[in-house]
């Protein structure tokens, strides 16, 4: 069983990490960008290439394939959604669910354009790796390192909006945003820098899911769900909730899975979100 | 300082603000009276950059402002306490000051400044960690009039001052706005209901009815004059 | 839009002209066209009650399409139902799934239900990936009898009916309560309209007729992945022709629809799956510049032409 838990805290942590964009920038912007997980999807593929053509280390490569989706989702903003930004809140974050779902569409096929459909993973030479910790209990070595990276960036994360200049002004636009421009804060190249920083934080999700699982160019909508669950949990906008949620999540998946078999998987994280969406709206 | 050339101002389809001229003077400070929806924070907030006129001109010590973002704006000097307060409220009180300090500029002297508004508002440095959200009103006004001054302005606009404040509080703050003014030479356009208080404090003003400029004067006269003593002091004094 | 005597006179020859048209001029490619544009207006038309009229955005509609896609397929062809019933039971399976996730979903924001059902189609197609792994096929005996004409007579009729209803439920009080709530929900609530009744009513609208359309498809289909049912694809080319062609209008659905059906004849043979890609760009560019689809277009045009 704790072997179990185990696996279930490593998942959970990669769930956390791929649901913490999409909630920050609905929490902050209030755009729903639907293709969050399109951006994993290209963070992986990058990790993929990266790897492949140029040897690199896959979790070495998490800055370049942050800087990359940094560029991508600036562009995209600056393209899209920042059109969106002068309309009520409504219409707002009904629009930016759309435009991310066109969004998904295009990106994920030009992928299988390029790319073709075909699975991919990354497979460094400590895959297979594992931590004795005690009889009966190991713990995959990737799996280590991706917890190491999921607390690696809440924490950083955490620096950032609580100790940083551009973090407060985050902060302070998410709760009065004209506020925020008498601050002298530029508020629309705050959102900007954020969306790519949400972007940033998907490709990062990606690298591990490349590692951890598999990447195709459509399983963005995999990993968007269970991100969706996540903030359905969690709530929009603060960082720690979303990975107990995720923790939460992961953990009680695998343990279910334990009961009922895999091909329950998802009903499990089904049930749970139908169940917390009846709390939440009575 | 300020200077507002004939701007006509619409929120959405409807005109507001009718050919509004005014001026604020360098080291005064400036009334703007009327009574309630004639278009007094409209105006402020066309000056601070939130709404563009769509006809006319404003001068800030010369420099065209009136279509030039706001954050921009702030940067050249101006800096406004909003109606309503407008604080960050899950942010705590130390955090909004740090916050009206934003500007590039601003953060090179922001520990002094802060020392110095604690010198302004001692109750502050009390409640420095306290989410501003929570504070009272009269605390709260003074942590938006704080928080403005962090930036060092050439010019401040207060909107609406009086709003939900008990009336011994609205005399210590407006009477440490005119300590403000008169240690500091900052320039002040107010906008207010409180004709009596307002025009006390202040050293000239306009009167706003209906989006159009009625009259203007020296304070002292404005408050003897018979029209305004008729239309507003009636409704003035609380 | 206001619809003239002129328009049910213009609807009353056009759908003649359908009714008429296998016998005269119909290839199997061109059914088969027609069938595929009928179930994409219902499934259109479907999208744009909840979404266009009633404001409330869903991304889930395959979940609604697979769910009467499978029920029909086990009423019918494992279960031997008849057609007559097994359509309509398909539906029905749809609206109760919808409700599970409806009921609560719809008491909160609207992102709520949005990202909601986009979950819930997901979680559908894996776990139906996962129950159902293999291929099904109608049986035998109908692959024997398979005639392409009661299919397209079948998806023509719902289609018409999907209209039909659409328009009475428009034009009626329920129609104007759904604007009401999209248009300013907060002043709809605080003026009396039932907010939770109105979404609720467009949500079995919009289940019900997607699932018939998912059950027409299971009759027309004679082999299907099951989990395929539940790809998005369901969900968003509807989407894109509600929203290309007008989403909150009572034609833009059918418009749209055409006008997909016609570029993916176009591109089908030189891009293949890639034009996908094309409708996304089409699609964002609605979103972003012209939300009022074609027929706003149109309108525009028609009054700077005129005056």
């Amino acid at each position: 069983m704790a072997q179990i838990i185990v696996y279930g805290i490593i998942t959970g942590a990669f769930y956390g990490l791929a649901a913490v964009g999409l909630s920050l920038v609905f929490g902050v912007m209030r755009h729903m960008n639907i293709a969050h997980g399109s951006f994993l999807m290209i963070g992986g593929f990058a990790a993929y290439w990266l790897f492949h053509l140029l040897k690199l280390d896959p979790f070495v490569s998490i800055p370049l394939v942050m800087v990359i989706l940094f560029a991508i989702g600036a562009a995209l903003y600056k393209g899209l959604f920042s059109r969106l930004d002068k309309l009520p809140e409504g219409l707002k974050i009904n629009n930016s669910m759309l435009v991310g779902f066109g969004l998904t569409w295009v990106i994920d096929n030009l992928a299988i354009l390029f790319w073709t459909s075909d699975v991919r993973a990354v497979t460094p030479s400590y895959t297979g790796k594992v931590w004795h910790v005690l009889p009966g209990l190991r713990i995959p070595v990737v799996g280590l390192v991706v917890i190491g990276i999921a607390s690696l960036v809440i924490f950083s994360l955490y620096l950032i909006l609580t100790r940083t200049y551009f973090g407060k002004s985050v902060r302070a636009t998410a709760q009065d945003r004209d506020a925020g421009n008498l601050m002298g804060i530029n508020v629309e190249r705050t959102y900007l820098i954020f969306f790519a920083l949400s972007a940033a934080l998907a490709g990062i999700a990606g690298v591990v899911a490349a590692v951890n699982y598999s990447v195709y160019p459509t399983v963005g909508f995999e990993w968007l769900l269970k991100a969706i669950i996540i903030l359905v949990l969690a709530g929009f906008g603060k960082i720690g909730p979303v990975f107990a949620a995720g923790l939460l999540l992961g953990v009680i998946e695998g343990v279910s899975v334990y009961f009922v078999g895999a091909t329950y998987r998802e009903v499990v994280g089904l049930v749970i979100f139908i169940l917390v969406l009846l709390r939440r709206s009575t | 300082m300020l200077e507002i050339e004939q701007i006509d101002v619409y929120r959405g389809d409807i005109q507001i603000l009718w050919s509004v001229s005014l001026t604020a003077e360098d080291g005064k400070i400036t009334a703007l009276l009327g009574s309630n929806a004639a278009g007094k924070t409209t105006l402020l907030m066309t000056i601070s950059g939130l709404i563009k006129p769509l006809r006319g001109r404003i001068r800030l010590e010369g420099h065209q402002i009136d279509k030039q973002p706001v954050h921009k704006i702030v940067e050249l000097g101006v800096s406004m306490v909003p109606e309503g307060r407008r604080l960050f409220p899950e942010m705590s009180v130390f955090e909004n000051l740090e916050l009206g300090a934003f500007t590039r500029k601003a953060r090179e002297t922001k520990d002094q400044m802060i020392e110095e508004v604690f010198g302004i508002f001692p109750i502050l440095k009390a409640r420095k960690v306290q989410m501003a959200g929570t504070l009272s009103g009269g605390e709260q006004q003074m942590v938006a009039i704080a928080r403005a001054l962090m930036s060092q302005p050439k010019l401040l606009l207060i909107d609406e001052l009086s709003l939900g404040l008990a009336p011994l509080i609205m005399q210590h703050i407006s009477e440490t706005i005119k300590q403000i003014n008169i240690t500091r030479g900052l320039a002040i356009f107010i906008v207010e209901q409180n004709v009596f208080m307002t025009l006390e404090m202040a050293d000239y003003g306009y009167i706003l009815e209906n989006g159009r400029i009625v009259g203007e004067g020296e304070a002292k006269k404005l408050l003897q004059s018979e029209e305004v003593k008729n239309a507003y002091l009636g409704i003035g004094e609380v | 839009m206001e619809y003239s005597k002129r328009g049910f006179v213009i609807s009353g020859i056009a759908i003649l002209l359908l009714i008429l048209f296998p016998l005269v001029a119909g290839t199997q490619h061109t059914l088969n066209l027609f069938i595929v544009l009928f179930i994409t207006v219902i499934l259109a038309q479907s999208w744009n009650i909840l979404g266009g009229y009633a404001g409330q955005i869903s991304l889930g509609n395959a979940a609604f399409f697979g769910v009467g896609a499978l029920s029909f397929h086990f009423l019918a062809w494992r279960g031997g139902l008849p057609l007559y019933l097994a359509l309509p039971a398909g539906g029905v399976t749809a609206v109760i799934l919808a409700s599970l996730i409806g009921i609560p979903a719809l008491r909160l924001k609207g992102v709520y239900f949005a990202i909601g059902s986009l979950a819930f189609a997901e979680a559908l197609r894996i776990t139906v990936g996962n129950l159902f792994p293999l291929t099904v096929y109608i049986p035998t005996a109908q692959i024997v009898s398979y005639g392409l004409l009661p299919r397209y007579y079948l998806a023509l009729m719902v289609a018409v009916i999907t209209q039909v209803v659409a328009y009475c439920m428009i034009k009626s009080k329920i129609g104007l309560a759904m604007m009401a709530i999209r248009d300013d929900s907060e002043a709809a609530d605080t003026s009396g309209v039932h907010l939770f009744k109105y979404k609720f009513v467009a949500l079995v609208f919009s289940s019900f007729f997607s699932g018939l359309a998912g059950g027409i498809f299971a009759y027309y289909q004679d082999s299907i992945v099951p989990a395929f049912l539940f790809t998005p694809q369901w969900t968003f080319e509807p989407l894109v022709a509600a929203a290309v062609g007008g989403a909150g209008t009572l034609l833009g659905p059918m418009i749209g629809s055409v006008f997909l059906i016609i570029l993916t004849e176009l591109f089908a043979l030189t891009l293949g799956k890639a034009y996908l890609i094309i409708f996304g760009a089409i699609f964002i560019f609605v979103v972003l510049f012209f939300p009022g689809g074609l027929i706003e277009a149109s309108e525009r045009i028609r009054k700077s032409i005129f005056g």
